[in-house]
């Protein structure tokens, strides 16, 4: 008899202790919440770059805004390094010519082409010219296309006019490096 | 809130603008070239056309000759005995030399013929002799820009066996 009320005193615990741990899986966890503000402030801009065009001379720091063209060694009859041409010899002068690409990308603009301006740094030496694209530069701006089409490359001809009159008698420098700087400015629409 | 949109606006008011700078470098050189050209008095006896005309390789077809009966089939050359055993066939032609950006006032002329000839057969400018071994200076003081006329002479003595006779000249030009 009193080892019948033990087991059922044994059952009552274990089913108070089953209870106690139901209770406790069914409890929530802890939570937070929040939230990031978050804005950008998206500008309008517009670049431009040279780029190494495949019939011309290979640019320094191609892909840059600040790139270098070296035509090498020029003559009238001579040879021309690999991406220089040579269009035309007249008795006053010679044209060697290489080509070269400008790109100009452009964001946050509604404009769907650019302006493209060119002027020389400073005066040309001596018996030198500079054309792009037929256009003579000078130390003015001067407008080389109207209606450029962003993120792609446009070839441009970069022609250097040298007379074929000799050192002092109104011909250029012989045998020393000539150098040049040209700023483009690509304005939008 | 009203001073922002100014702010925006006035950003928006100027035309956009990129720069770059494109840095050219050359180093020009003296330069000088020679071209043949037919002489103005191109196609009268002594002056047979050239071929290519007006470039520094030319072609300058003589004819067909034999010393007996001086006889000779272009009508462009000239044709000559010049002692008992020897004929000539000659035809002129002119070389320009061209500067540029030179300070030299003029130029020697050579010339130089690239294989040997048969025996008894001698290649001439202006009576004097080629050889394969040197240039021979023909000139020593032309002028830039002129035309200067020379004539090529070929000489056969009568033992030559029958056989096309062709020579390549090298005519060089060197600013003095």
């Amino acid at each position: 008899m009193l080892s019948k009320h033990k087991s059922i005193r044994n059952l009552a615990l274990m089913a108070l202790l089953c209870m106690a741990f139901s209770g406790a899986a069914n409890a929530q966890n802890p939570t937070a919440s929040g939230v990031i503000n978050a804005n950008l402030v998206n500008k309008n801009g517009i670049s431009i770059q040279f780029d190494t065009n495949s019939s011309g001379v290979t640019l320094g720091a191609a892909g840059t805004s600040a790139a270098t063209a070296n035509f090498g060694a020029v003559s009238a009859f001579g040879p021309l390094s690999g991406g220089v041409t040579r269009p035309s010899v007249t008795a006053a002068n010679y044209t060697v010519r290489t080509i070269f690409d400008v790109q100009v990308v452009q964001g946050g603009l509604a404009s769907l082409t650019y302006t493209l301006t060119a002027n020389l740094a400073a005066a040309a030496p001596i018996g030198l010219s500079y054309k792009v694209d037929a256009v003579t530069l000078s130390t003015a701006s001067q407008t080389i296309q109207t209606n450029g089409g962003y993120n792609t490359d446009i070839a441009h001809n970069l022609d250097l006019v040298v007379s074929t009159a000799a050192p002092g008698a109104g011909g250029p420098a012989v045998g020393t490096p000539i150098t040049t700087v040209i700023n483009f400015t690509a304005t939008a629409n | 809130m009203v001073g922002g949109l100014l702010c925006l606006l006035a950003a928006s008011a100027g035309a956009q603008t990129s720069t770059g700078q494109l840095t050219i470098t050359m180093t020009v050189q003296s330069s000088i070239s020679l071209v043949f050209k037919d002489n103005p008095a191109v196609g009268t006896a002594g002056f047979c056309p050239l071929t290519n005309a007006g470039t520094n390789n030319v072609g300058l077809d003589l004819g067909t000759a034999q010393f007996p009966g001086s006889t000779h089939s272009s009508t462009c050359v000239n044709y000559a005995h010049i002692s008992g055993a020897v004929y000539e066939v000659s035809s002129a032609f002119d070389v320009v030399v061209t500067k540029s950006n030179s300070s030299s006032a003029n130029y020697r002329l050579a010339a130089e013929i690239s294989t040997p000839p048969p025996a008894n057969v001698a290649w001439l400018i202006n009576n004097v002799t080629l050889s394969t071994t040197t240039f021979t200076t023909l000139d020593s003081t032309d002028n830039f820009g002129s035309a200067i006329t020379k004539t090529l002479q070929v000489q056969v003595k009568n033992t030559v066996p029958a056989q096309v006779l062709q020579e390549t000249i090298t005519f060089l030009a060197t600013a003095n």
